[in-house]
């Protein structure tokens, strides 16, 4: 489509390159500031995580009874009532159930 | 009453940002209704569902285009900013009549107005409004959208805060912007069929961008002159 249908036009020199430069590199700067604040954010967020872990490891290692089922009084709760492990008497008990609420809201 | 007008036609928004300028409209209208529905959140569970999947898929099209349009376009896009970021004496000057739309709409006088550029200051104000908002919409809604969990809760919670705000203030521009649009017919035909003003359109709102940047051009689509 060769022929153009109106007789003037911005005269797109009209911006210098010295200008085009700079307006450019601004724009493209402040697109990368939300990136580059985002990303900080999200490593000194990883940072956090890490060290709790650390700290939980920590806790696990001094700790005198690591494991649940060391813990003398669910001992006594299956020695004296529950029976055994994934039995029907503990089934019943300690097994959680989940009502669909969702249904239940006007 | 009527004088002879120069119809001579000038290019002012070419074929690239009338796409672009489309793209915007047909995804920003959804995008602004399904909005205010998540936020009064009138609906049924199932609507509301709809409605939130309606702002997704409009969203990811308007950001497709802003992209797309900043990548194809990015010497557009730096003229823009250049015109939308200027500020003069005579900006002030506009302000302080506010072009003279409220002298012409509610007391039917003409007040003097100092002459604008391509856009007027009020459009710069709305365009600057466009750039930033649209910005902080387009990558505020990524992270709501994408990686809520995943983000920073306070980071989270901001950029909530952020869009709605964003998205209130561009949603209110909006019916202003309609308004203005069909009230100034020669531009609006201008931006949604062919992208040509009339030159005494051009001379009468636009003075100092007919002096300073256009320049005429031959039919067969080369250059006669330059300035």
């Amino acid at each position: 489509m060769n022929k153009k249908k109106h007789l003037f036009a911005e005269d797109s020199f009209f911006l210098s390159r010295r200008k085009f430069m700079a307006v450019g590199a601004a724009f493209v700067a402040a697109l990368a500031i939300p990136i580059g604040w985002f990303t900080s954010k999200l490593e000194r967020r990883n940072e956090y995580i890490k060290a709790r872990s650390q700290g939980l490891y920590k806790d696990d290692s001094l700790a005198k009874k690591r494991v649940s089922h060391a813990n003398p009084a669910v001992e006594k709760y299956y020695k004296e009532f529950g029976g055994e492990p994934l039995g029907h008497t503990s089934h019943e008990l300690l097994h959680t159930h989940f009502v669909d609420r969702t249904k239940l809201s006007s | 009453m009527h004088q002879e007008h120069d119809m001579r036609p000038i290019l002012k928004h070419p074929l690239n940002v009338r796409i672009f300028h489309y793209i915007l409209l047909l995804s920003f209208l959804p995008l602004a209704a399904t909005g205010l529905l998540l936020f009064f959140k009138p609906l049924s569970q199932e609507g509301m569902q709809l409605t939130y999947d309606v702002h997704i898929i409009a969203g990811i099209i308007m950001a497709l285009d802003a992209v797309a349009f900043t990548i194809m376009a990015f010497d557009r896009v730096v003229l823009f900013i250049a015109r939308v970021f200027s500020f003069s004496e005579r900006d002030v000057k506009w302000f302080m009549v506010l072009g003279g739309y409220p002298q012409k709409f509610l007391l039917g006088k003409k007040v003097p107005i100092p002459p604008m550029n391509k856009y007027n200051s009020g459009q710069k104000l709305f365009g600057a409004c466009v750039l930033i908002g649209g910005t902080v919409l387009i990558l505020s809604g990524l992270v709501l959208w994408l990686i809520p969990h995943a983000a920073p809760r306070d980071t989270v919670w901001f950029l909530g805060q952020a869009h709605l705000v964003s998205g209130l203030v561009l949603t209110a521009f909006l019916p202003v912007h309609l308004f203005l649009a069909v009230y100034r017919f020669d531009d609006f035909k201008a931006m949604m069929i062919h992208g040509n003003v009339p030159y005494h359109d051009a001379a009468e709102y636009t003075p100092l961008w007919v002096k300073n940047e256009i320049a005429p051009v031959a039919t067969n689509g080369e250059q006669l002159t330059s300035k």
